[in-house]
Protein backbone atom coordinates (compact mmCIF):
# COMPACT_ATOMS: atom_id res chain seq x y z
CA UNK A 1 0.00 0.00 0.00
CA UNK A 2 1.24 3.56 -0.86
CA UNK A 3 2.38 5.75 1.60
CA UNK A 4 -0.43 8.69 2.55
CA UNK A 5 2.43 11.06 0.70
CA UNK A 6 2.88 9.00 -2.27
CA UNK A 7 -0.57 8.67 -2.71
CA UNK A 8 -1.11 12.46 -2.58
CA UNK A 9 1.53 12.97 -4.67
CA UNK A 10 0.50 10.63 -7.52
CA UNK A 11 -3.34 12.18 -7.19
CA UNK A 12 -1.90 15.42 -7.10
CA UNK A 13 0.07 15.04 -10.12
CA UNK A 14 -3.09 13.31 -12.46
CA UNK A 15 -4.93 16.65 -11.21
CA UNK A 16 -2.45 18.76 -12.81
CA UNK A 17 -2.98 16.65 -15.75
CA UNK A 18 0.65 14.68 -15.89
CA UNK A 19 -0.88 10.94 -16.48
CA UNK A 20 -0.20 8.68 -14.05
CA UNK A 21 -0.06 5.25 -14.30
CA UNK A 22 -1.73 2.65 -11.33
CA UNK A 23 -4.30 5.15 -10.70
CA UNK A 24 -7.33 2.73 -11.05
CA UNK A 25 -6.68 0.62 -7.80
CA UNK A 26 -5.66 3.12 -5.79
CA UNK A 27 -9.51 4.98 -6.01
CA UNK A 28 -13.12 3.63 -5.33
CA UNK A 29 -16.48 5.93 -6.09
CA UNK A 30 -19.83 3.60 -4.87
CA UNK A 31 -20.58 2.14 -8.18
CA UNK A 32 -19.30 4.77 -10.73
CA UNK A 33 -15.72 4.59 -12.69
CA UNK A 34 -13.46 6.48 -10.33
CA UNK A 35 -11.16 7.54 -13.24
CA UNK A 36 -14.21 9.69 -14.62
CA UNK A 37 -14.82 10.96 -11.05
CA UNK A 38 -11.00 12.37 -11.07
CA UNK A 39 -11.68 14.11 -13.90
CA UNK A 40 -13.92 16.51 -11.53
CA UNK A 41 -11.36 16.89 -9.84
CA UNK A 42 -9.21 17.93 -12.61
CA UNK A 43 -11.90 19.79 -13.80
CA UNK A 44 -12.32 21.35 -10.69
CA UNK A 45 -8.20 22.88 -10.27
CA UNK A 46 -8.61 23.87 -13.86
CA UNK A 47 -12.10 25.74 -14.38
CA UNK A 48 -11.20 27.61 -10.44
CA UNK A 49 -7.43 28.82 -11.65
CA UNK A 50 -8.93 29.53 -15.13
CA UNK A 51 -11.41 31.90 -13.69
CA UNK A 52 -8.66 33.76 -11.38
CA UNK A 53 -6.83 34.20 -14.34
CA UNK A 54 -9.55 35.67 -16.51
CA UNK A 55 -10.28 37.99 -13.35
CA UNK A 56 -6.76 39.09 -13.17
CA UNK A 57 -5.76 39.61 -16.53
CA UNK A 58 -9.29 40.77 -18.15
CA UNK A 59 -7.82 42.87 -20.99
CA UNK A 60 -5.15 40.44 -22.06
CA UNK A 61 -8.50 38.10 -22.62
CA UNK A 62 -10.09 40.26 -24.70
CA UNK A 63 -6.89 41.04 -26.92
CA UNK A 64 -6.29 37.13 -27.36
CA UNK A 65 -9.83 35.97 -27.44
CA UNK A 66 -11.14 33.83 -24.44
CA UNK A 67 -10.76 30.65 -25.93
CA UNK A 68 -7.45 30.94 -26.38
CA UNK A 69 -6.32 32.53 -23.36
CA UNK A 70 -8.35 29.65 -21.68
CA UNK A 71 -6.11 27.16 -23.78
CA UNK A 72 -3.18 29.39 -22.40
CA UNK A 73 -4.33 29.48 -19.20
CA UNK A 74 -4.78 25.47 -19.08
CA UNK A 75 -0.91 25.12 -19.85
CA UNK A 76 0.11 27.46 -17.98
CA UNK A 77 -1.63 25.76 -14.80
CA UNK A 78 -0.35 22.49 -15.38
CA UNK A 79 3.04 24.02 -15.94
CA UNK A 80 2.61 26.73 -13.02
CA UNK A 81 0.08 25.51 -9.90
CA UNK A 82 -0.52 27.89 -7.63
CA UNK A 83 2.91 27.50 -4.93
CA UNK A 84 0.47 28.58 -1.76
CA UNK A 85 -3.37 29.18 -1.22
CA UNK A 86 -3.38 32.68 -1.63
CA UNK A 87 -5.01 32.95 -4.53
CA UNK A 88 -4.75 37.12 -5.39
CA UNK A 89 -0.88 35.86 -5.89
CA UNK A 90 -1.33 33.37 -8.25
CA UNK A 91 -0.29 34.53 -11.76
CA UNK A 92 2.76 36.49 -11.32
CA UNK A 93 4.72 34.16 -13.45
CA UNK A 94 1.71 34.49 -16.66
CA UNK A 95 3.08 37.64 -18.32
CA UNK A 96 6.43 35.63 -18.74
CA UNK A 97 5.01 32.45 -19.75
CA UNK A 98 2.65 34.80 -22.43
CA UNK A 99 5.53 35.85 -24.22
CA UNK A 100 7.01 32.59 -25.49
CA UNK A 101 3.63 30.99 -25.61
CA UNK A 102 2.32 29.25 -28.99
CA UNK A 103 2.14 32.38 -31.34
CA UNK A 104 2.00 34.96 -29.19
CA UNK A 105 5.81 36.08 -29.40
CA UNK A 106 4.64 37.49 -32.48
CA UNK A 107 2.82 39.85 -30.72
CA UNK A 108 4.79 40.66 -27.48
CA UNK A 109 2.39 43.94 -26.53
CA UNK A 110 0.23 40.70 -25.04
CA UNK A 111 2.73 39.87 -22.67
CA UNK A 112 3.35 43.42 -22.09
CA UNK A 113 -0.72 44.07 -21.58
CA UNK A 114 -0.33 41.37 -18.74
CA UNK A 115 2.49 42.83 -16.84
CA UNK A 116 0.35 45.91 -16.24
CA UNK A 117 -2.57 43.93 -15.70
CA UNK A 118 -0.33 41.91 -12.75
CA UNK A 119 1.06 45.01 -11.50
CA UNK A 120 -2.84 46.19 -11.15
CA UNK A 121 -3.63 42.84 -9.17
CA UNK A 122 -0.57 43.62 -6.83
CA UNK A 123 -1.45 47.52 -6.11
CA UNK A 124 -4.96 46.19 -5.48
CA UNK A 125 -3.96 44.00 -2.74
CA UNK A 126 -1.50 46.18 -1.16
CA UNK A 127 -2.61 48.69 1.46
CA UNK A 128 -3.57 52.30 0.66
CA UNK A 129 -2.20 54.59 3.66
CA UNK A 130 -3.12 57.95 4.51
CA UNK A 131 -1.01 60.51 2.39
CA UNK A 132 1.35 63.27 4.04
CA UNK A 133 0.75 66.88 3.54
CA UNK A 134 3.35 68.89 1.21
CA UNK A 135 2.74 71.58 3.79
CA UNK A 136 4.66 69.33 6.65
CA UNK A 137 7.62 69.42 4.24
CA UNK A 138 8.52 73.38 4.16
CA UNK A 139 8.19 73.39 7.92
CA UNK A 140 11.49 70.69 8.58
CA UNK A 141 15.17 71.67 8.88
CA UNK A 142 18.21 72.21 6.95
CA UNK A 143 18.69 67.59 6.69
CA UNK A 144 17.07 66.75 3.63
CA UNK A 145 13.76 64.14 4.65
CA UNK A 146 13.04 60.78 3.14
CA UNK A 147 9.87 60.12 1.99
CA UNK A 148 8.44 57.03 1.92
CA UNK A 149 6.03 56.46 -0.58
CA UNK A 150 2.64 54.42 -1.22
CA UNK A 151 2.95 50.55 -0.61
CA UNK A 152 0.57 49.93 -3.06
CA UNK A 153 2.81 52.17 -5.98
CA UNK A 154 4.05 49.77 -8.87
CA UNK A 155 5.90 51.01 -12.03
CA UNK A 156 5.33 49.39 -15.66
CA UNK A 157 7.92 50.28 -18.32
CA UNK A 158 7.17 49.04 -21.71
CA UNK A 159 8.42 49.75 -25.11
CA UNK A 160 4.59 49.34 -25.98
CA UNK A 161 1.68 52.11 -25.36
CA UNK A 162 0.24 49.57 -23.21
CA UNK A 163 -1.37 51.81 -20.92
CA UNK A 164 -3.37 52.91 -24.35
CA UNK A 165 -4.00 49.58 -25.27
CA UNK A 166 -5.38 49.06 -21.94
CA UNK A 167 -7.45 52.57 -21.19
CA UNK A 168 -8.91 51.59 -24.90
CA UNK A 169 -10.67 48.25 -23.53
CA UNK A 170 -12.14 49.95 -20.35
CA UNK A 171 -15.84 50.57 -20.94
CA UNK A 172 -15.30 54.55 -21.16
CA UNK A 173 -12.05 53.44 -23.76
CA UNK A 174 -12.24 54.39 -27.27
CA UNK A 175 -11.06 51.21 -29.41
CA UNK A 176 -11.28 53.17 -32.75
CA UNK A 177 -8.64 55.49 -31.97
CA UNK A 178 -5.99 53.29 -31.19
CA UNK A 179 -3.62 53.00 -33.37
CA UNK A 180 -1.70 49.44 -32.43
CA UNK A 181 0.89 50.10 -34.79
CA UNK A 182 2.33 53.17 -33.34
CA UNK A 183 5.18 51.48 -31.02
CA UNK A 184 5.83 54.10 -28.71
CA UNK A 185 7.20 53.45 -24.66
CA UNK A 186 5.37 54.13 -21.95
CA UNK A 187 6.20 54.04 -18.64
CA UNK A 188 3.45 54.06 -16.04
CA UNK A 189 2.82 54.48 -12.44
CA UNK A 190 0.05 53.00 -10.51
CA UNK A 191 -1.30 52.68 -7.19
CA UNK A 192 -4.11 51.87 -5.36
CA UNK A 193 -6.56 54.57 -4.22
CA UNK A 194 -9.63 53.24 -2.29
CA UNK A 195 -11.35 50.81 -4.37
CA UNK A 196 -9.25 51.72 -7.64
CA UNK A 197 -6.54 51.92 -8.75
CA UNK A 198 -4.60 55.62 -10.19
CA UNK A 199 -2.17 55.88 -13.14
CA UNK A 200 0.19 58.24 -14.07
CA UNK A 201 2.05 58.14 -17.64
CA UNK A 202 5.44 59.59 -16.94
CA UNK A 203 8.38 60.85 -18.48
CA UNK A 204 11.74 58.79 -18.32
CA UNK A 205 13.58 61.55 -15.38
CA UNK A 206 10.19 61.75 -13.34
CA UNK A 207 9.77 57.65 -13.68
CA UNK A 208 13.22 57.49 -12.55
CA UNK A 209 12.86 59.53 -9.62
CA UNK A 210 9.88 57.95 -8.37
CA UNK A 211 10.98 54.83 -8.76
CA UNK A 212 14.40 55.50 -7.63
CA UNK A 213 12.19 56.83 -4.48
CA UNK A 214 10.21 54.17 -4.15
CA UNK A 215 13.07 51.41 -4.18
CA UNK A 216 14.76 53.63 -1.00
CA UNK A 217 17.63 55.36 -2.62
CA UNK A 218 16.83 58.78 -1.09
CA UNK A 219 15.66 61.61 -2.46
CA UNK A 220 19.48 63.48 -3.20
CA UNK A 221 20.01 60.19 -5.37
CA UNK A 222 16.68 60.21 -6.87
CA UNK A 223 16.90 64.03 -7.95
CA UNK A 224 21.14 62.91 -9.14
CA UNK A 225 19.05 59.48 -10.97
CA UNK A 226 16.44 61.73 -12.57
CA UNK A 227 18.82 64.42 -13.55
CA UNK A 228 20.79 62.36 -16.05
CA UNK A 229 17.51 61.44 -18.07
CA UNK A 230 16.59 64.97 -18.22
CA UNK A 231 19.06 68.02 -17.24
CA UNK A 232 16.42 70.16 -16.89
CA UNK A 233 14.40 67.69 -14.51
CA UNK A 234 11.92 70.27 -12.52
CA UNK A 235 12.45 69.11 -8.92
CA UNK A 236 9.92 71.03 -7.40
CA UNK A 237 7.70 70.80 -9.72
CA UNK A 238 8.41 66.84 -9.59
CA UNK A 239 7.53 66.66 -5.74
CA UNK A 240 4.37 69.06 -5.80
CA UNK A 241 2.89 66.38 -8.33
CA UNK A 242 3.90 63.52 -5.57
CA UNK A 243 2.40 64.76 -3.49
CA UNK A 244 -0.52 65.79 -4.93
CA UNK A 245 -0.81 62.35 -6.01
CA UNK A 246 -1.14 61.30 -2.49
CA UNK A 247 2.13 59.17 -3.11
CA UNK A 248 4.21 60.48 0.17
CA UNK A 249 2.75 58.65 3.21
CA UNK A 250 5.32 59.97 5.75
CA UNK A 251 8.12 62.53 6.28
CA UNK A 252 11.10 61.18 7.92
CA UNK A 253 14.22 63.65 8.79
CA UNK A 254 17.19 62.02 9.06
CA UNK A 255 19.03 63.29 12.02
CA UNK A 256 22.89 62.22 11.33
CA UNK A 257 23.69 66.10 11.35
CA UNK B 1 -5.21 48.50 14.65
CA UNK B 2 -8.72 49.23 15.65
CA UNK B 3 -9.93 46.82 18.80
CA UNK B 4 -12.81 44.07 17.98
CA UNK B 5 -16.01 44.01 20.14
CA UNK B 6 -16.67 41.01 21.40
CA UNK B 7 -19.57 39.33 18.89
CA UNK B 8 -21.29 35.76 19.62
CA UNK B 9 -22.42 34.23 16.66
CA UNK B 10 -25.94 33.33 17.41
CA UNK B 11 -27.51 29.87 17.14
CA UNK B 12 -29.03 31.33 13.92
CA UNK B 13 -28.71 31.81 10.40
CA UNK B 14 -25.64 34.10 9.01
CA UNK B 15 -24.59 34.56 5.23
CA UNK B 16 -21.08 34.06 3.94
CA UNK B 17 -19.84 37.28 2.71
CA UNK B 18 -18.79 37.26 -0.51
CA UNK B 19 -16.64 40.34 -2.61
CA UNK B 20 -19.57 41.41 -4.49
CA UNK B 21 -21.61 42.13 -2.00
CA UNK B 22 -19.67 44.19 0.35
CA UNK B 23 -20.22 47.18 -1.07
CA UNK B 24 -24.34 46.25 -0.26
CA UNK B 25 -23.55 45.20 3.29
CA UNK B 26 -21.67 48.44 4.16
CA UNK B 27 -24.49 51.15 2.82
CA UNK B 28 -27.65 48.96 3.65
CA UNK B 29 -26.51 47.12 6.87
CA UNK B 30 -29.03 44.11 6.78
CA UNK B 31 -30.12 41.99 9.51
CA UNK B 32 -27.64 39.22 8.82
CA UNK B 33 -27.16 37.36 12.15
CA UNK B 34 -23.61 36.55 11.22
CA UNK B 35 -20.83 36.47 8.39
CA UNK B 36 -18.30 34.24 7.52
CA UNK B 37 -15.41 34.76 4.89
CA UNK B 38 -12.58 32.70 3.64
CA UNK B 39 -9.70 33.63 5.61
CA UNK B 40 -7.42 33.48 2.13
CA UNK B 41 -9.50 36.69 1.04
CA UNK B 42 -7.99 38.47 3.85
CA UNK B 43 -4.74 37.85 4.00
CA UNK B 44 -3.77 40.67 1.89
CA UNK B 45 -3.92 44.70 2.31
CA UNK B 46 -6.87 45.71 -0.03
CA UNK B 47 -10.02 47.43 -0.02
CA UNK B 48 -12.24 44.60 0.42
CA UNK B 49 -10.24 43.85 4.34
CA UNK B 50 -10.30 47.06 5.62
CA UNK B 51 -14.22 46.81 4.59
CA UNK B 52 -14.36 43.78 6.53
CA UNK B 53 -12.78 45.76 9.31
CA UNK B 54 -16.36 47.99 9.62
CA UNK B 55 -18.54 45.16 9.04
CA UNK B 56 -16.91 43.15 12.17
CA UNK B 57 -17.54 46.21 14.37
CA UNK B 58 -21.68 45.20 13.68
CA UNK B 59 -21.62 41.57 12.48
CA UNK B 60 -20.26 38.41 15.12
CA UNK B 61 -17.61 36.88 12.31
CA UNK B 62 -16.77 33.19 11.53
CA UNK B 63 -13.40 32.96 9.58
CA UNK B 64 -13.51 29.75 7.31
CA UNK B 65 -9.79 28.72 5.84
CA UNK B 66 -10.03 26.66 2.39
CA UNK B 67 -6.43 26.37 2.02
CA UNK B 68 -4.75 24.81 5.06
CA UNK B 69 -4.12 21.69 3.22
CA UNK B 70 -4.71 19.79 7.20
CA UNK B 71 -4.84 15.95 5.23
CA UNK B 72 -1.20 16.98 3.74
CA UNK B 73 1.04 14.01 4.34
CA UNK B 74 4.48 16.21 4.43
CA UNK B 75 2.55 18.75 6.93
CA UNK B 76 1.42 22.14 7.43
CA UNK B 77 2.66 25.31 5.83
CA UNK B 78 3.90 27.00 8.09
CA UNK B 79 3.93 30.28 6.37
CA UNK B 80 0.56 29.91 5.42
CA UNK B 81 -0.48 29.24 8.96
CA UNK B 82 1.34 32.07 10.29
CA UNK B 83 -0.83 34.08 7.84
CA UNK B 84 -3.63 32.39 9.04
CA UNK B 85 -2.95 33.46 12.77
CA UNK B 86 -2.14 37.08 11.49
CA UNK B 87 -5.91 37.16 9.86
CA UNK B 88 -7.12 35.41 13.54
CA UNK B 89 -6.10 38.11 15.72
CA UNK B 90 -6.90 41.28 13.58
CA UNK B 91 -10.38 40.17 13.04
CA UNK B 92 -10.62 38.31 16.55
CA UNK B 93 -13.34 35.86 15.02
CA UNK B 94 -16.11 34.06 17.23
CA UNK B 95 -15.53 30.73 15.20
CA UNK B 96 -12.36 29.65 13.13
CA UNK B 97 -12.80 26.33 11.18
CA UNK B 98 -11.06 24.62 8.47
CA UNK B 99 -11.31 21.41 6.41
CA UNK B 100 -10.91 17.43 6.76
CA UNK B 101 -8.81 17.43 3.22
CA UNK B 102 -5.90 17.79 1.48
CA UNK B 103 -5.28 20.80 -0.99
CA UNK B 104 -1.64 20.43 -1.94
CA UNK B 105 1.09 18.19 -2.31
CA UNK B 106 5.09 18.38 -3.40
CA UNK B 107 4.47 22.73 -3.43
CA UNK B 108 1.47 22.58 -5.46
CA UNK B 109 -1.69 24.09 -4.86
CA UNK B 110 -4.71 22.40 -5.90
CA UNK B 111 -7.35 25.14 -5.04
CA UNK B 112 -9.97 22.11 -4.77
CA UNK B 113 -9.96 19.73 -1.28
CA UNK B 114 -9.57 16.25 -2.16
CA UNK B 115 -10.78 13.37 0.54
CA UNK B 116 -8.11 11.25 2.36
CA UNK B 117 -7.57 7.71 2.91
CA UNK B 118 -9.28 7.13 6.24
CA UNK B 119 -7.17 5.36 8.36
CA UNK B 120 -4.74 5.66 11.51
CA UNK B 121 -1.69 6.58 9.60
CA UNK B 122 -4.27 9.37 8.55
CA UNK B 123 -5.53 10.27 11.56
CA UNK B 124 -2.10 10.63 13.22
CA UNK B 125 -1.44 12.91 10.83
CA UNK B 126 -4.31 15.23 10.91
CA UNK B 127 -4.61 14.98 14.47
CA UNK B 128 -0.96 16.60 15.00
CA UNK B 129 -2.23 18.84 12.08
CA UNK B 130 -5.06 20.33 14.03
CA UNK B 131 -3.09 20.08 17.30
CA UNK B 132 -0.38 22.68 15.77
CA UNK B 133 -3.13 25.06 14.53
CA UNK B 134 -5.09 25.04 17.82
CA UNK B 135 -1.36 25.71 19.40
CA UNK B 136 -0.63 28.59 17.23
CA UNK B 137 -4.04 29.93 17.13
CA UNK B 138 -4.53 29.53 20.62
CA UNK B 139 -8.37 28.24 20.18
CA UNK B 140 -10.53 25.93 19.33
CA UNK B 141 -11.31 25.27 15.47
CA UNK B 142 -13.94 23.10 13.82
CA UNK B 143 -13.16 20.82 11.14
CA UNK B 144 -15.55 20.66 8.10
CA UNK B 145 -16.27 17.33 6.83
CA UNK B 146 -16.21 17.18 2.92
CA UNK B 147 -18.22 16.81 -0.52
CA UNK B 148 -16.24 14.32 -2.52
CA UNK B 149 -16.46 12.71 -6.02
CA UNK B 150 -14.21 9.66 -5.06
CA UNK B 151 -12.88 7.64 -2.50
CA UNK B 152 -9.03 6.08 -1.69
CA UNK B 153 -8.83 1.87 -1.39
CA UNK B 154 -7.83 0.36 2.43
CA UNK B 155 -10.02 3.03 4.35
CA UNK B 156 -10.51 1.59 7.36
CA UNK B 157 -12.99 3.92 8.74
CA UNK B 158 -15.65 5.78 7.29
CA UNK B 159 -14.62 10.03 6.91
CA UNK B 160 -17.97 10.13 9.98
CA UNK B 161 -15.62 7.74 12.52
CA UNK B 162 -12.36 9.37 11.40
CA UNK B 163 -14.02 13.04 12.12
CA UNK B 164 -15.47 11.35 15.55
CA UNK B 165 -11.85 10.28 16.37
CA UNK B 166 -10.13 13.10 15.03
CA UNK B 167 -12.70 15.45 17.92
CA UNK B 168 -11.04 12.48 20.58
CA UNK B 169 -7.53 13.12 20.24
CA UNK B 170 -7.33 16.94 19.51
CA UNK B 171 -10.97 18.44 21.35
CA UNK B 172 -11.55 20.16 17.87
CA UNK B 173 -15.15 21.32 17.25
CA UNK B 174 -17.07 19.89 13.51
CA UNK B 175 -18.50 21.75 11.37
CA UNK B 176 -21.43 19.84 9.49
CA UNK B 177 -21.71 20.59 6.21
CA UNK B 178 -25.32 19.04 5.37
CA UNK B 179 -25.08 19.94 1.80
CA UNK B 180 -21.34 18.15 1.61
CA UNK B 181 -23.14 15.05 3.34
CA UNK B 182 -25.79 14.44 1.38
CA UNK B 183 -23.61 15.06 -1.83
CA UNK B 184 -20.84 12.72 -1.18
CA UNK B 185 -23.12 10.17 0.56
CA UNK B 186 -25.26 10.10 -3.41
CA UNK B 187 -21.73 10.22 -5.16
CA UNK B 188 -20.11 7.76 -2.88
CA UNK B 189 -23.24 5.53 -1.95
CA UNK B 190 -23.64 6.11 1.95
CA UNK B 191 -26.41 6.77 4.55
CA UNK B 192 -26.64 10.32 5.64
CA UNK B 193 -28.51 9.89 8.24
CA UNK B 194 -25.93 7.52 9.58
CA UNK B 195 -22.91 9.68 8.47
CA UNK B 196 -24.90 12.54 10.92
CA UNK B 197 -25.47 10.30 13.71
CA UNK B 198 -21.78 9.05 13.59
CA UNK B 199 -20.88 12.16 14.52
CA UNK B 200 -20.59 13.24 18.36
CA UNK B 201 -23.18 15.97 18.81
CA UNK B 202 -22.05 17.93 21.35
CA UNK B 203 -18.84 18.68 19.03
CA UNK B 204 -20.56 20.05 16.19
CA UNK B 205 -20.78 24.06 16.80
CA UNK B 206 -21.79 25.22 13.17
CA UNK B 207 -23.71 23.64 10.23
CA UNK B 208 -23.27 24.88 6.78
CA UNK B 209 -26.12 24.69 3.70
CA UNK B 210 -25.33 25.48 0.33
CA UNK B 211 -26.95 24.24 -3.03
CA UNK B 212 -25.54 21.59 -5.52
CA UNK B 213 -25.46 21.00 -9.48
CA UNK B 214 -26.84 17.59 -10.78
CA UNK B 215 -24.59 16.30 -13.34
CA UNK B 216 -25.31 13.26 -15.84
CA UNK B 217 -22.01 12.07 -16.96
CA UNK B 218 -23.36 8.75 -19.24
CA UNK B 219 -25.08 6.67 -16.26
CA UNK B 220 -23.64 7.83 -13.85
CA UNK B 221 -25.38 10.89 -11.68
CA UNK B 222 -22.90 12.97 -9.53
CA UNK B 223 -24.01 16.15 -7.64
CA UNK B 224 -21.35 18.91 -7.32
CA UNK B 225 -21.01 20.89 -4.72
CA UNK B 226 -21.05 23.89 -6.53
CA UNK B 227 -22.64 26.60 -4.26
CA UNK B 228 -24.04 28.18 -7.04
CA UNK B 229 -28.11 27.80 -6.58
CA UNK B 230 -30.63 27.65 -3.55
CA UNK B 231 -30.15 25.09 -0.83
CA UNK B 232 -32.33 21.96 -2.65
CA UNK B 233 -35.29 20.77 -0.69
CA UNK B 234 -33.37 17.50 -0.27
CA UNK B 235 -30.98 19.15 1.94
CA UNK B 236 -33.67 21.43 3.92
CA UNK B 237 -35.02 18.04 4.44
CA UNK B 238 -31.57 16.76 5.75
CA UNK B 239 -30.85 19.51 7.58
CA UNK B 240 -34.36 19.71 9.44
CA UNK B 241 -33.59 16.28 10.47
CA UNK B 242 -29.95 17.22 11.49
CA UNK B 243 -31.69 19.78 13.96
CA UNK B 244 -34.24 17.99 15.39
CA UNK B 245 -31.66 15.57 16.98
CA UNK B 246 -28.91 18.97 17.81
CA UNK B 247 -31.36 21.44 18.57
CA UNK B 248 -30.38 24.64 16.58
CA UNK B 249 -26.38 25.86 15.85
CA UNK B 250 -25.35 28.73 13.52
CA UNK B 251 -26.41 27.95 10.57
CA UNK B 252 -24.35 29.40 7.09
CA UNK B 253 -25.69 29.81 3.74
CA UNK B 254 -22.79 29.63 1.71
CA UNK B 255 -22.87 30.63 -2.21
CA UNK B 256 -19.74 31.13 -4.17
CA UNK B 257 -20.91 30.81 -7.89
CA UNK B 258 -23.32 32.67 -9.64
CA UNK B 259 -24.08 34.51 -7.08
CA UNK B 260 -27.66 35.85 -6.63
CA UNK B 261 -29.20 39.27 -5.65
CA UNK B 262 -28.41 39.76 -1.69
CA UNK B 263 -32.08 39.70 -1.11
CA UNK B 264 -32.12 35.94 -2.27
CA UNK B 265 -29.28 35.23 -0.07
CA UNK B 266 -30.78 36.93 2.70
CA UNK B 267 -34.04 35.00 1.83
CA UNK B 268 -32.34 31.63 2.12
CA UNK B 269 -30.90 32.71 5.83
CA UNK B 270 -34.48 33.59 6.90
CA UNK B 271 -35.95 29.92 5.23
CA UNK B 272 -33.21 28.54 7.51
CA UNK B 273 -34.42 30.50 11.00
CA UNK B 274 -38.08 29.97 9.84
CA UNK B 275 -37.54 26.05 9.77
CA UNK B 276 -35.23 26.14 13.23
CA UNK B 277 -38.53 27.68 14.48
CA UNK B 278 -40.57 25.75 13.47
CA UNK B 279 -39.15 22.82 14.87
CA UNK B 280 -38.28 24.26 18.11
CA UNK B 281 -42.16 25.06 18.56
CA UNK B 282 -43.23 21.76 17.72
CA UNK B 283 -40.35 20.05 20.61
CA UNK B 284 -41.59 22.54 23.15
CA UNK B 285 -45.11 21.35 22.21
CA UNK B 286 -44.58 17.66 22.30
CA UNK B 287 -44.57 14.80 24.31
CA UNK B 288 -41.42 12.75 24.78
CA UNK B 289 -42.70 9.88 22.99
CA UNK B 290 -43.13 12.12 19.96
CA UNK B 291 -39.57 13.68 20.35
CA UNK B 292 -38.59 10.06 20.18
CA UNK B 293 -40.42 9.27 17.04
CA UNK B 294 -39.30 12.76 15.46
CA UNK B 295 -35.30 11.44 16.44
CA UNK B 296 -36.37 7.61 14.12
CA UNK B 297 -37.69 9.30 11.17
CA UNK B 298 -37.00 9.28 7.86
CA UNK B 299 -36.19 13.29 6.75
CA UNK B 300 -38.87 14.03 4.30
CA UNK B 301 -39.61 17.79 4.95
CA UNK B 302 -38.97 20.29 2.18
CA UNK B 303 -40.61 23.24 3.90
CA UNK B 304 -40.51 25.08 7.12
CA UNK B 305 -43.69 23.29 8.32
CA UNK B 306 -43.77 20.22 9.78
CA UNK B 307 -46.03 17.96 7.92
CA UNK B 308 -46.70 15.27 10.21
CA UNK B 309 -48.98 15.92 12.74
CA UNK B 310 -47.18 17.05 15.66
CA UNK B 311 -48.55 19.65 18.49
CA UNK B 312 -47.42 23.29 17.96
CA UNK B 313 -47.57 26.19 19.83
CA UNK B 314 -48.08 28.22 16.96
CA UNK B 315 -51.85 28.84 16.49
CA UNK B 316 -51.65 28.77 12.55
CA UNK B 317 -49.66 25.24 12.53
CA UNK B 318 -50.91 23.86 15.34
CA UNK B 319 -54.99 24.69 13.27
CA UNK B 320 -52.81 23.07 10.34
CA UNK B 321 -52.31 20.05 12.02
CA UNK B 322 -55.48 19.68 13.28
CA UNK B 323 -56.41 19.61 10.15
CA UNK B 324 -53.64 17.56 8.92
CA UNK B 325 -54.02 14.55 11.25
CA UNK B 326 -57.62 14.23 10.94
CA UNK B 327 -56.17 13.05 7.04
CA UNK B 328 -53.10 11.22 7.97
CA UNK B 329 -54.82 10.10 10.87
CA UNK B 330 -51.96 8.90 13.23
CA UNK B 331 -55.27 8.12 14.47
CA UNK B 332 -53.70 5.96 18.33
CA UNK B 333 -52.19 8.70 19.61
CA UNK B 334 -54.75 10.51 21.47
CA UNK B 335 -53.84 13.27 23.19
CA UNK B 336 -51.37 14.50 20.53
CA UNK B 337 -53.81 16.95 19.12
CA UNK B 338 -54.64 20.16 20.79
CA UNK B 339 -52.36 20.57 23.37
CA UNK B 340 -50.44 22.87 22.29
CA UNK B 341 -47.96 24.45 25.41
CA UNK B 342 -46.16 27.05 25.29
Amino acid sequence: MLTLECLQHTVARAILGVPQFGLSPLLEAGGADPIQRLRIYQNNTRASLTSTLIAVFPVTTRLVDERFFRYAAGAFISFHPPSEPRLVRYGAEFPNFLRTFDGLSEMPFVAEIARLEWAIAEALDAASLPAADIGALKATGEAVPELPLQPSLRFVISHWPVMSIWSAHQESGDLDRLDASTRNPERVALWRSGDNVRFALLTSAEFSFRSSLKAGLGLERAVARALTHDPMFDVAGALVRLFRDELVIDIRNNRND
Amino acid sequence: MTRMPQLTIPKAAGIGLRSPHIAEMLTRRPSAGWLEVHAENYMGNSAQVAALETLRQIYPLSVHGVGLSLGSANGLDRDHLKRLAKVVSRFEPDLVSEHLAWSAADGAYLNDLLPLRYDEAALAIVADNVMLVQDTLKRHVQIENLSAYLEFTNSTMTEAEFLAALVKRTGCGLLLDINNVYVSAHNLGFDAARFIDTLPADAIGEIHLAGHAVNKIGNDTVLIDDHGSRVPPAVWSLYASAIRKLGPRPTLIEWDTALPTFEVLLGEAMWADMLVASIEFARRGSTPATTRNHAGRQPSIVVPFDRKPSPSSMPVLAAFETVRSNGFAEAHQPGRNGHAHA
